[in-house]
């Protein structure tokens, strides 16, 4: 498979992040620094190598992209300050685009103003549903349980399901990977546990801490997800339900608080550039997970019925969060890596085999 | 008239002012000693010096180190002084079993071993009370931390109320007279001893404070380093060096002279200093034992080196320290890592010049003096600029040196190996190496002191703190300043070739002014209105 260079790629992927890749002079140093590169699967040298070279095709086929989870060496090592960690980050947008066949997320990474217009279309939406309804409390609450229900079915169905599936065709498909049949079983067999975990985290040096962080946000996150929509937080009258309730939905907010912070603070070197669609996620899911503990807390203090604004709020937030956060946005990392662990299981699985048929 | 004073059948002249010992050895006559130093006092605590002295018919034994040497005969192996001797050496194995001189000596006499029993505990003592450790602490660098405790057998050497000496300057003279290695400093103090070491040899040889720089020195004298000397940390203690030197060449009044010289011209030929890998973490210097500047590396390999050649890797020795001696390991695997603080925007962006061609050529000598030993080179660029050096990497390349194009990013270790990460470019691959020792191709930097010399001269530096040449094209030897020259790396990183062409150049503008009899003028000499004219002249020109 032939693929076109194309010195335009570069100029296009700066919307998808900010380096100066062009700088690199291919030293190496950076793919050996990294903690989690190994036989067959190298990277960001090569990745950059590709970008400046603008080969579109080998870019979308690769799952090296996934296999990086910006621990910062590579840039803070690399003697031309070309920034391959954030290249590695701006992929991943830039993957998470490609694979999406509304082309929606490709059109929220470039253009500010789509996003938020797109934003207050939904927020407006919302509000419309709810003069339909007269903002009758219980017609609305009612309204937002079941648009939960069916948001993450058709969410999943519509949207991310295919998506994978287009990951599938470019990582495996187009990129020709030849795996033989009995190394599929293998491949996929850790997918769950990576995704529940992110363990490959912990390979990198000095990542305790930030694992620890996204493993208790997202332990929270889905407890307060599973919470809300399955076990009906907002209209349960079982003790232990609600407090778990608290609990992952403090947990979801103070998490999200803290990673603002280092956000803001830019100690790391990967907390150094956010794009706009770092903010627009992070500040949400802290706002979910804050809305979502006090509406409860009202509904216990009997303050909901006299402010039901605060209701109006988090469905608004939510809605935003199910139909262009999650679909479009960072959440998508949740499955990506996931299964890029597994393509590149069938990667490095091709390999071997084609270096035992060459023997 | 001088009476005589037969040794051995020998005549000498007697002189009571002298020692038997000193005479027989003024003769050449050999008597084996213990307890003597020659910037000590006579002591006689071994005895091993005897000897049969005969006057009027007489005969009795004496210690050959204290005894005048008055007018009569001395024989320093007759029967009565081997069979004296053999006994001594009895008693001191029974007092010292382990000591090794004690039993190569007992060899020699043929003393027998066991044949005394002592009331001292076990076999490890190796002390024979000389004293020499004692008298010179006290007697030659006045600090006295050392001293007798008991009486009889049960006298030892000790610190006053057995508890760590505050006094000791750990000099380790004690342990450097001892004659069994018998005393030790960290029975004397806590405090840390480090040892002096030699610049030239870039640190990997011990040096006394009294010592020669490096073999070719100008001018090839001895030197005295004051931070070290006891004469002048301890108030004019010790002056071995000057009662042992026959010349009397030893002052130790000499101060450093400041001379004010009136010239027309200078040339600043300052020279660099090496970067520190210390910086860079990752390539673990400092902490491994093995990694080695290229420095360090070339003091290794020359011929005048702690170890006459040999490359060899660190080992311990007695304290566990890691020390470079002759008889260590030969490594079987060599690796050097090009561009460590050149090229790099966290230390310095601009390339060194000369270190690709130097980390060839010790790869070179790697293969010539190690044929076996597997080298490696990672490289990002391998810069071969000059007249021949294309074709010299070409020849290393056939002597079976591997070159890998990906510079290594960290090193760890591995089972006293150390483990290098490096992605291999070429061949699309990550190589994680094992290596018995690493070669790190440091950069050149400008000495510390090259802005503060360019302040004194009123010379430029450039942002990296070379010096400034007055056009890089046309004129690279002068700078803006009037009469004052540049050669040599302080303008810029370059090999010796280049240097010499450059000084050579520089020499021959200084000729040329002095032939002149004036001086070019500078820019900085003009005056305004002058520089104005001129400027005006080359405008019209352009028109």
């Amino acid at each position: 498979m032939s693929d076109r260079v194309n010195p335009e790629l570069v100029k296009r992927f700066r919307k998808y992040g900010t380096g100066d890749w062009n700088a690199c002079f291919h030293c190496g140093n950076c793919t050996a620094v990294c903690s989690l590169t190994e036989q067959g699967i190298l990277f960001p040298r090569k990745e950059i190598r590709a970008m400046q070279m603008g080969l579109t095709n080998k870019l979308a086929s690769s799952p090296e992209p996934w296999m990086c989870y910006y621990c910062g060496d590579c840039s803070e090592t690399c003697p031309r300050d070309a920034n391959p960690g954030e290249l590695m980050m701006s992929l991943r947008r830039w993957l998470i685009a490609k694979y999406d066949w509304t082309g929606l997320a490709g059109l929220f990474y470039r253009s500010l103003s789509a996003l938020i217009m797109a934003f207050v279309l939904v927020a407006i939406g919302v509000v419309a549903i709810g003069f339909a309804k007269d903002f009758n409390h219980e017609a609305i609450m009612n309204f937002g349980h079941s648009l939960e229900f069916y948001l993450i079915f058709a969410v999943f169905a519509l949207i991310l399901i295919p998506n994978i599936l287009r990951m599938f065709y470019y990582s495996v498909v187009r990129a020709k990977v030849n795996a033989p049949f009995g190394s599929y079983i293998a491949a996929f067999g850790n997918l769950f546990v990576h995704m529940f975990t992110q363990v490959k985290t912990l390979k990198c040096d000095k990542q305790t801490i930030r694992w620890f962080e996204h493993f208790m946000l997202v332990l929270g996150y889905l407890g307060l997800l599973v919470i809300t929509v399955y076990l009906n937080w907002f209209e349960t009258e079982n003790q232990i339900i609600i407090y778990l309730g608290y609990i992952t939905g403090g947990l979801v907010f103070v998490f999200t608080f803290l990673l603002m912070i280092s956000r803001i603070k830019k100690t790391k070197e990967l907390n150094k550039y956010s794009h706009q669609t770092d903010w627009f996620f992070i500040i949400w899911l802290f706002l979910m997970g804050l809305t979502a503990f006090l509406v409860r807390l009202f509904i216990d203090t009997n303050l909901l019925n006299d402010h039901f604004w605060l209701y109006m709020i988090h469905l608004i937030v939510i809605s935003q969060w199910g139909i262009l956060l999650v679909p479009f946005g960072k959440w998508t990392h949740f499955l990506y890596r996931s299964f890029a662990v597994s393509f590149a299981n069938l990667k490095k699985a091709a390999l071997k085999e084609k270096l035992v048929t060459a023997a | 008239m001088p009476k005589d004073l037969i040794i051995n059948g020998i005549r000498a002249d007697s002189d009571p002012s002298k020692t038997v010992l000193e005479v027989a050895q003024g003769l050449g006559i050999h008597i084996p000693t213990l307890c003597e130093h020659k910037a000590l006092t006579p002591y006689g605590a071994c005895r091993i010096c005897i000897v049969e002295t005969i006057w009027k018919g007489k005969s009795s034994l004496h210690t050959a180190c204290t005894y005048p040497a008055w007018e009569g005969e001395v024989k320093t192996n007759s029967d009565v002084v081997l069979k004296a001797r053999k006994m001594i050496l009895e008693l001191m194995l029974a007092e010292a079993p382990g000591a090794e001189d004690i039993q190569k000596l007992a060899e020699e006499y043929g003393a027998e071993k066991g044949k005394y029993k002592v009331h001292r505990a076990g076999t490890e003592n190796l002390c024979i009370m000389c004293g020499l450790c004692v008298r010179i602490c006290t007697d030659i660098m006045k600090v006295g931390a050392i001293g007798f405790k008991e009486r009889g057998y049960r006298r030892e050497i000790a610190t006053p109320f057995e508890k760590y000496s505050d006094v000791c300057t750990t000099c380790g003279a004690c342990v450097f007279v001892c004659p069994t290695n018998a005393i030790k400093l960290e029975d004397i103090t806590d405090k840390k001893t480090t040892s002096i070491l030699s610049e030239f040899d870039a640190g990997l040889k011990e040096r006394y404070p009294v010592y020669m720089p490096f073999p070719q020195a100008v001018p090839n004298k001895f030197i005295i380093d004051k931070d070290n000397c006891m004469y002048f940390n301890n108030n004019e203690a010790c002056q071995i060096c000057k009662e042992v030197c026959e010349f009397k060449a030893i002052e130790y009044g000499m101060k450093d002279e400041t001379i004010e010289v009136e010239a027309g011209n200078i040339i600043v030929a300052t020279g660099f200093k090496i970067f520190d890998p210390k910086r860079i973490e990752h390539f673990g210097y400092g902490r491994f034992p093995n990694v080695f500047t290229s420095l360090e590396f070339e003091r290794m390999v020359n011929a005048s080196g702690p170890t006459s050649g040999e490359i060899v890797l660190k080992s311990k020795d007695e304290k566990g320290n890691w020390i470079i001696s002759p008889d260590g390991d030969k490594p079987g695997s060599v690796a050097l890592i090009h561009c460590v603080g050149s090229r790099d925007e966290n230390y310095n962006k601009y390339c060194s010049k000369v270190c690709c061609m130097y980390s060839l050529k010790l790869a070179h000598l790697v293969k010539e003096k190690l044929p076996d030993a597997e080298v490696y080179e990672y490289y990002i660029d391998m810069r071969a600029f000059g007249k021949g050096y294309e074709e010299f990497y070409d020849r290393i390349k056939e002597e079976g040196v591997n070159v890998i194009r990906g510079r290594t990013a960290k090193i760890e270790e591995i089972n006293g190996q150390l483990l290098l990460r490096s992605e291999d470019i070429l061949n699309d691959d990550l190589i994680e190496q094992k290596a018995d020792m690493v070669i790190l191709s440091v950069g050149l930097e400008p000495k510390e002191d090259s802005v503060d010399m360019s302040n004194k001269l009123g010379i430029s530096t450039n942002e990296e703190g070379w010096f400034v040449e007055a056009n890089s094209n046309s004129d690279p030897v002068n700078t803006h300043t009037g009469g004052i020259a540049i050669a040599g790396v302080c303008q810029g990183p370059k090999d010796i070739p280049d240097t010499v062409a450059q000084a050579s150049a520089a020499a021959s503008r200084v000729v040329q002014s002095i032939l002149k009899g004036k001086i070019k003028q500078s820019i900085k000499d003009l005056s305004f209105e002058n520089i104005e004219s001129q400027a005006k002249q080359i405008s019209k020109i352009k028109e």
